[in-house]
């Protein structure tokens, strides 16, 4: 692209508002959702500006599109600034200092080794390599499950939506949902299909929209739903549980799917506590300390502290202060070095750059209420889990260590020979 | 006559939870918490924090927010700034 393409295509706006220092991130994120015309957007500090790259120059939009565009960016602004709680931010533990020896991104070493293959946006095969050390952290994580006792389960990839109506998942999550559906029991519809379908050249499959059946089932967004699904409506027998499952989790993320970092098709390891309130507290305090252990042997440079998920903008304000205020979401917030570094060719210092890595979590009694999930006093079971991202952990490990084993933590290169 | 103006005070709590989650008045116990209603759960929580702030002006931190969790506990926060 050349500079007179890249001007023709920026549009920059003025906020309603300005946008504080702590929403920065969370509303440039939303600004992916808004319009199919975004192909990128920042709000670069100090949060007065934004700045859109359209899929189209800016100067072609008839004056009512531009409008209509620039009201769907206000609207963001507007539900998720105004009236704003600012977080209290709580480090429970910073080792961002520790040496990170690589300073690349890893992606094109590991495309270039064959070590991932990109198969859509935000949905990658990974190689030999990858997969092995996705394995060293699998049995970490495995190895902490079992010091809780943790019960084994399988959970499918799918899930109903009428599971995830019941626990408001469609008001809090919209933007990230992905359906699933299939061709209807319709001999025509079927025929016609197998006949006719075909993609274009953007890979879309063009297919009638009335052959599909009516979406009752999702790709599941997260593996810890599927527990509590299946204690609804009962009473917990024994008063606590501990188990662990790993599934493939679904999050679409429109534009900000880039690498690893941001997958729409992702592995996740939960171990999860289900039972009385000091019971899920006490052992989500425990599974952080014994990970800390864990991290320390494998190098990682990283910070846990206290985060909300990404609700959509019509509950973000008050579910993000609600996180924040009881102190519900910690993340383990691992080094990006090469971010920082890009960062420094147009700034002279930089903040540490960082990605989730895997999170604590306490739901207090939501989903003990909502699921009808009994102890046997008769109050509501509380739920916590603690969720390790595989491809991201492992992504962050290679970026701050990169992909030569020789020069790896001992303890990690040893385990993946 | 501080009795009789606390009182005063929680029963203008209590009508504002009542508005807030819609529920009939008698409803509104005074030493209803968070968790009692179905509709004080946690964006219940968050509509009442913002209607403390609109209806008596004053401000709710991300503190108060954990702290404000009962009836009395609102009273006893919101004499503090001054309300009776």
């Amino acid at each position: 692209m050349n500079d007179l393409e890249i001007e023709l295509d920026r549009l920059e706006l003025i906020p309603v508002m300005p946008i504080p220092d702590h929403l920065t991130g969370e509303v440039q994120s939303k600004l992916a959702y808004v319009d199919e015309l975004i192909a990128s957007a920042q709000v670069p500090p100090p949060g007065d500006q934004i700045v859109l790259r359209l899929r189209q120059p800016a100067g072609s939009l008839p004056e009512a599109r531009r409008a209509e565009l620039e009201d769907k960016v206000q609207r963001v602004v507007t539900s998720m600034v105004k009236g704003a709680f600012k977080p209290k931010i709580q480090v429970l533990e910073d080792h961002l200092d520790r040496p990170t020896p690589f300073s690349e991104d890893p992606m094109s070493q590991l495309a270039g080794r064959g070590e991932i293959s990109q198969e859509a946006p935000g949905v990658y095969s990974l190689g030999p390599l990858v997969t092995r050390l996705i394995g060293y952290f699998e049995g970490r994580f495995l190895d902490l499950a079992a010091s809780f006792g943790a019960q084994p389960y399988r959970f499918p990839t799918l899930i109903p939506a009428r599971y995830l109506e019941r626990v408001n998942y469609f008001r809090a999550f919209p933007h990230s949902l992905t359906f699933v559906t299939h061709l209807r029991e319709d001999l025509d519809a079927i025929d016609h299909f197998s006949q006719l379908a075909a993609c274009d050249e953007a890979g879309v499959l063009n297919t009638p929209p009335a052959s599909f059946a009516q979406v009752q089932t999702l790709l599941s967004p997260a593996v810890c739903y599927h527990l509590y699904f299946a204690l609804a409506d009962k009473t917990l027998p024994g008063g606590k549980l501990a188990a662990t499952a790993v599934g493939n989790c679904f999050r679409y993320e429109a534009i900000n799917l880039v690498s690893l970092e941001r997958l729409w098709n992702f592995t996740m390891r939960e171990v999860i506590f289900v039972g009385p309130k000091d019971y899920v507290l006490e052992n989500r305090e425990t599974a952080r300390q014994r990970m800390h252990r864990v991290l320390e042997e494998t190098g990682l440079a990283y910070r846990v502290e206290s985060a909300n998920d990404p609700f959509f903008i019509g509950e973000f304000r008050k579910q993000a202060a609600f996180q924040s205020a009881f102190q519900l979401k910690y993340e383990i917030r691992a080094r990006l070095p090469f971010k920082e570094r890009l960062a420094l060719v147009v700034k002279r210092s930089s903040p540490p750059s960082t990605l989730a890595v895997g999170s604590y979590n306490y739901h207090q009694d939501f989903f003990g209420r909502n699921l009808n999930i009994s102890l046997p006093d008769g109050s509501p079971a509380h739920t916590g889990c603690v969720a390790f991202g595989l491809e991201r952990i492992a992504f962050a490990f290679l970026a701050q260590h990169g992909l030569d084993p020789a020069g790896w933590p001992v303890h990690v290169a040893e385990a993946i020979k | 006559m501080e009795i009789n103006q606390s009182t005063d005070l929680t029963g203008q709590v209590q009508s504002l939870l009542a508005e807030v989650f819609q529920v009939p008045p008698g409803e509104v116990t005074p030493g209803l918490a968070f968790g009692d209603l179905p509709q004080w759960d946690s964006l219940g929580h968050m509509d009442l924090m913002l209607r403390l702030e609109e209806q008596f002006g004053v401000t709710v931190n991300t503190d108060l927010i954990a702290e404000l969790v009962n009836i009395p506990a609102i009273c006893a926060y919101l004499k503090e700034k001054g309300h009776e």
